[in-house]
């Protein structure tokens, strides 16, 4: 076993990223990403779902659970920075990576877009400073969430990132704060029988339903996050499971909470009357198109005391993280682009680096400029009369947040049902790989005669996501032309690809996994598990062929 | 904030909002199953219980590994 360690730490070493994130700051990373979208989600599952949001939220909570389970089991056993494209690509070959990154890929440009435009629109609910209310203007809002992600770019071409200490900081503030606004709001505002009336009166019907069940999805994606610190993070196979089940609980809890609290309390102070002059509940009030984009900020300035000092700060913080959240869809979609490339899903032009500030300045700009065209879309509508009536005719009216919403939760639904069938592929392929933690709930039995265990949620999980990828399709005219458009353009590019270039157009290239587990647990740290792997893979094969397998 | 997050106050203090998380959790079912009976609508408040009393019990289990570990 020493000889094998000896032999894998031989090898010559390339520069990888420093392990130095700890546990508080691998469950602040991921907070920073997830945590922002329930300031996103809540308007428009409010808007969608009415009395029955709490239960939409509830379904994706429930998916959510299942989702962050996976990711927890294969960010601890594959501590690498490519996430849900690297699972799916190991577990189910070349083409099944290609589109799970692709969605993935979609679903960041999607990110930097949906973020900046809600970080705008919290930032127009800042009372202290009026003038900031004029970005709520069509043309204003769109010329400065374009200006923003412009400047996201720069950044990142330039090669800043937040630092791990403002992140570990802002989600904090935070927690710090939700927490203070369901405090204040539970004790002082709910009342248990508005919920009820509220849901029994205002409860949608199916169509409105399962279209906010596919939108409270958007209140839980990023989980990606968990994966890409589990490459920086030290002893990832220990501390990963720890703070990532204490991350979806904490998004669990905050987002059953906001939508509970919506539903059931009394204002502190009146609510200004519809544009029609009638009298609006709470979550009628946060639903509407023009507090949809800010529903948090808004809620949190009718909950008693608290109220009047979290009006002030809450736009602030709230834009902060969702400025934080854009900016990690800018670096997540260089990075995945960036690593399709190396493994040839992608041609060679997105590994291209910048030779002064050392970043993938063509991933960089090409992904922004996929999400100027998505921000284009989104704003059509609101800029021009004429637009305005064509979406209303050909997509029942959907604004431009919404269109980014149903985009995202087709982008999401995609890449998590591959991660569920990947997962359920490598407990059978990659038996030998030592898993710290497992999604709970397996049947053990045997295949190719060797034992393996069946998981069972990881079936639930993927049942429940199916279903919500179904209800996207249903329920969102523009989701269901453009997200397949985006796989099936993205499709047809990688065949082209791979045909010019001589590499196998739908079968997967050959690659030595049991050399690539060997090098990811040596870089991790995690040295036991690297000798208990080699432990199971010499028990499972004969022993000339291990013998071989090393040697090579 | 990484001294604050290794310092033996920001255990207890994890320990402690554990507790009361149980409490809450625990809190929100009762008077819940109280309030409604069984219902069909109650059962994103449970969820809500029961991921409260899940976190908190995270937290107290953290707290008394740590202890064993510095004894």
């Amino acid at each position: 076993m020493t000889t094998a360690r000896t032999a894998a730490q031989a090898r010559p070493q390339q520069p990888t990223l420093r392990r130095a994130v700890t546990a508080w700051g691998s469950f602040s990373w991921g907070y920073s990403d997830v945590g922002a979208d329930i300031f996103v989600g809540l308007g428009l599952v409010l808007g969608a779902a009415a009395g029955a949001s709490n239960i939409a939220f509830l379904f994706a909570g429930i998916v959510y659970v299942c989702i962050g389970l996976a990711y927890t089991e294969l960010a601890a056993t594959y501590p690498v920075a490519g996430g849900g494209q690297y699972f799916v690509f190991r577990g189910l070959g070349d083409i099944f990576g290609f589109i799970a990154g692709w969605a993935v890929l979609l679903d960041f440009t999607i990110d930097i877009v949906l973020f900046a435009w809600s970080c705008i629109d919290y930032l127009s609910k800042l009372p202290v400073l009026p003038f900031l209310a004029y970005t709520s203007h069509p043309w204003t809002h769109f010329l400065v969430v374009f200006a923003l992600i412009v400047w996201l770019a720069g950044l990142n071409i330039w090669g800043v990132r937040e630092s791990s200490a403002f992140n570990e900081l802002v989600s904090a503030l935070d927690v710090v704060s939700e927490t203070a606004i369901l405090f204040f709001g539970f004790l002082f505002a709910f009342h248990p029988d508005l919920l009820v009336h509220t849901m029994t009166a205002a409860w949608p019907n199916t169509f409105n339903l399962m279209n906010g069940v596919s939108l409270a999805i958007i209140s839980f994606v990023g989980l990606e996050s968990i994966s890409q610190a589990a490459q920086e993070t030290q002893r990832p196979a220990s501390i990963i499971p720890r703070t990532s089940i204490s991350l979806i609980l904490t998004i669990l809890i905050f987002a059953l909470s906001y939508s509970n609290l919506s539903l059931g309390m009394q204002p502190w102070h009146p609510i200004p009357p519809d544009a029609h002059g009638h009298q609006q509940m709470l979550w009628h009030f946060l639903g509407n198109e023009e507090n949809n984009g800010a529903a948090v900020a808004v809620l949190a300035s009718y909950v008693p005391y608290w109220g009047a000092f979290a009006a002030l700060y809450v736009p602030v913080l709230g834009a902060i993280l969702l400025l934080i959240s854009s900016n990690s869809g800018v670096f997540g979609s260089s990075r995945i682009a960036y690593a399709m490339s190396r493994t040839q899903l992608l041609p060679s032009i997105f590994q291209r680096v910048s030779p002064t500030r050392r970043t993938p300045v063509v991933s960089i700009a090409a992904f922004c400029g996929v999400a100027v065209v998505e921000l284009i879309f989104a704003a059509l509508p609101s800029l021009s009369p004429g637009m305005h009536h064509l979406y209303a005719r050909l997509f029942r009216g959907e604004d431009g947040i919404t269109f980014l919403g149903d985009l995202y939760a087709f982008g999401a639904a995609t890449s998590y049902s591959f991660v569920f069938i990947a997962l359920i592929a490598l407990r059978f392929n990659d038996a030998q790989s030592p898993r710290r933690f497992k999604m709970p709930i397996n049947i053990p039995l045997t295949y190719r005669g060797r034992p393996a265990e069946f998981p069972v949620v990881a079936v639930i999980g993927f049942i429940g996501i199916a279903s919500i990828l179904v209800f996207t399709m249903i329920t969102h005219e523009i989701g269901r032309i453009a997200g397949p458009s985006w796989i099936i353009l993205g499709l047809v590019g990688y065949l082209v690809y791979r045909h010019r270039k001589g590499l196998p157009v739908f079968r997967s290239q050959r690659h030595d996994w049991r050399k690539a587990q060997v090098r990811i647990l040596q870089e991790a740290g995690e040295l036991e598990l690297m000798d208990e792997y080699l432990r199971n893979v010499k028990a499972a094969e004969p022993p000339s062929a291990t013998q071989r397998g090393l040697e090579r | 904030m990484r001294r604050l997050v290794r310092s033996r106050a920001y255990a207890r203090t994890r320990a402690v909002t554990g507790a009361l998380f149980i409490a809450l959790g625990a809190a929100i079912v009762v008077r819940t199953l109280l309030m409604l009976g069984l219902d069909l609508r109650e059962i994103p408040a449970l969820v809500l219980g029961a991921a409260l009393i899940v976190l908190g019990l995270l937290r107290v289990r953290d707290y008394a590994t740590l202890r064993r570990t510095v004894r």
